[in-house]
């Protein structure tokens, strides 16, 4: 709090000519708050320690070398039986009523101190905890994305395997249908060639009937009556001569 | 350092130096300003709930436009606390058990109000002065009676905390000096007085923040007829 002074005060000595700047420079040491502002400085995390809730630990430290640990409080003694006994400080009406608020003011904070601490805290670890919950579900979406993004990724490169399993798909619809088309062209030209052999083998059998026709019936009319009794005599003669070597061969 | 009851009372000065003023403004010294820390430690995050609970509390019935004189009104309700809550502690000067500086503020205010009130709303204002449902015949009567009721206020503002706290001093001041007396003639009377002392004492911080609150809840009702 003194500190808080000195720095404001140390603030309209600068600025008061001569004097002042050289108390600034001189008093320096004596100066405990920060002399920047920006980054912000830290906070020690609790307040001085502080004994019997007035004094602070550092007088006991102080003292602790050369009075030990009873130093302190034999100065305290010491200090109120001096005043009392030089009468420097009078006992009146107000020592009764100082010694009631004491009391008034001790219970009161001793018996409420805890609750209202942590009621001040929880204030501010809920102003905390919203930041603190911003920031999480900052974090956990930015995460997210992430994890989408490796995925995406991922995804890519299944593609070129897609593009190839529909390039394959596509290869094989054209390989099929050509080789329908070549199919039916096959069977198209064997169609034709198939009729111009059958034509061929029809004229062939023509022309050999033909032929044969016209053989048998130049042979039919080239056989005169006479030739034609003796032939029929020899065949006649030629039965007779099988039956008798049948007959023959029947006997033996 | 023999005291009389009404040392209490009187200016405090130091080598017929006033220190009056450093007992006005010192107590300031426990209410920082803004921080550049976003989570401030457990006495200003108390100050600033507390005060931003009692302002919204004070502001609720009153219109927007009355909302200009949170800053005032806050900060007389701090400063009302303050003298009132550090002139429990013994050996303590009392500014606002002067009545110089309550009339002052008591005036000061209240006729800051009603002449808010004449110049934006005169109608409205005058209206004020005859409540409503009164049976016609009363009127004059009652037109009287409301202004002078109108004139009292700043007087009864003032008065009201001058007495309040003079008088819980005073009655301390008495009860602690019948203790001290009694201390060695009648010690279980002393110790009955003691109790009483104790009680009073309790009554005297309640009476502190009552009567802080009250001035100002009294000035919003002002404010709120008048904005």
């Amino acid at each position: 709090m003194l500190s808080r002074l000195v720095f404001l005060s140390a603030n309209s000595l600068r600025s008061s000519g001569l004097i002042g700047a050289g108390l600034v420079q001189a008093s320096r040491s004596l100066q405990t708050s920060s002399q920047r502002l920006a980054p912000v400085p830290p906070l020690p995390e609790h307040g001085g320690k502080v004994r019997h809730g007035l004094i602070p630990e550092e007088l006991f430290e102080f003292l602790y070398p050369k009075t030990g640990v009873t130093g302190p409080y034999m100065l305290g003694t010491g200090l109120i039986v001096y005043l009392l006994s030089k009468e420097l400080y009078v006992i009146n009406h107000e020592t009764i009523y100082a010694i009631c608020i004491g009391t008034i003011i001790v219970y009161g904070v001793k018996k409420y101190g805890a609750t209202v601490a942590a009621f001040i805290d929880s204030i501010n670890e809920e102003k905390v905890a919203k930041a603190q919950v911003a920031k999480d579900s900052h974090i956990s979406f930015l995460t997210e994305a992430i994890e989408n993004e490796k995925k995406e990724q991922w995804r890519v490169e299944g593609r070129g395997m897609l593009f190839d399993a529909k390039r394959n798909n596509v290869a094989m619809l054209l390989e099929t249908n050509y080789r329908e088309r070549q199919h039916m062209v096959t069977n198209e030209v064997k169609r034709r060639l198939d009729y111009q052999i059958a034509l061929q083998h029809l004229n062939r059998r023509l022309q050999q009937e033909h032929m044969i026709n016209w053989v048998e019936k130049n042979v039919i009319s080239s056989i005169t009556p006479q030739q034609e009794k003796e032939s029929i005599a020899k065949c006649i003669a030629d039965l007779k001569v099988l039956a008798k070597t049948t007959q023959a061969k029947a006997a033996a | 350092m023999t005291l009389s009851l009404f040392d209490q009372f009187l200016s405090p000065v130091m080598f017929w130096i006033p220190l009056v003023a450093i007992a006005i403004t010192l107590p300031w010294i426990l209410f920082p300003g803004p921080t550049t820390r976003w989570v401030n430690n457990r006495s200003l995050t108390s100050q600033n709930w507390l005060l931003s609970q009692a302002t919204s509390q004070i502001f609720l019935p009153i219109n927007t436009p009355g909302h200009k004189w949170a800053l005032l009104l806050s900060s007389l309700l701090i400063f009302l606390i303050t003298m009132n809550t550090a002139g429990l502690l013994p050996y303590t000067f009392t500014p606002t058990s002067q009545l110089s500086i309550n009339m002052g503020l008591a005036g000061a205010l209240w006729m800051g109000v009603v002449i808010l009130g004449m110049r934006t709303q005169p109608t409205h204002s005058l209206g004020h002065l005859l409540p409503e449902g009164a049976p016609a015949l009363l009127t004059p009567i009652l037109v009287i009676i409301e202004t002078i009721s109108l004139f009292i206020r700043p007087i009864a503002l003032g008065v009201r905390l001058t007495a309040n706290l003079t008088a819980g001093h005073l009655l301390i001041q008495l009860t602690s000096t019948a203790t001290l007396v009694l201390l060695t003639i009648m010690p279980l009377t002393a110790i009955a007085t003691g109790t009483l002392l104790f009680l009073l004492a309790l009554l005297e911080a309640a009476v502190a923040l009552i009567q802080a609150y009250v001035f100002v809840l009294l000035l919003s009702l002002y404010l709120q007829e008048n904005v």
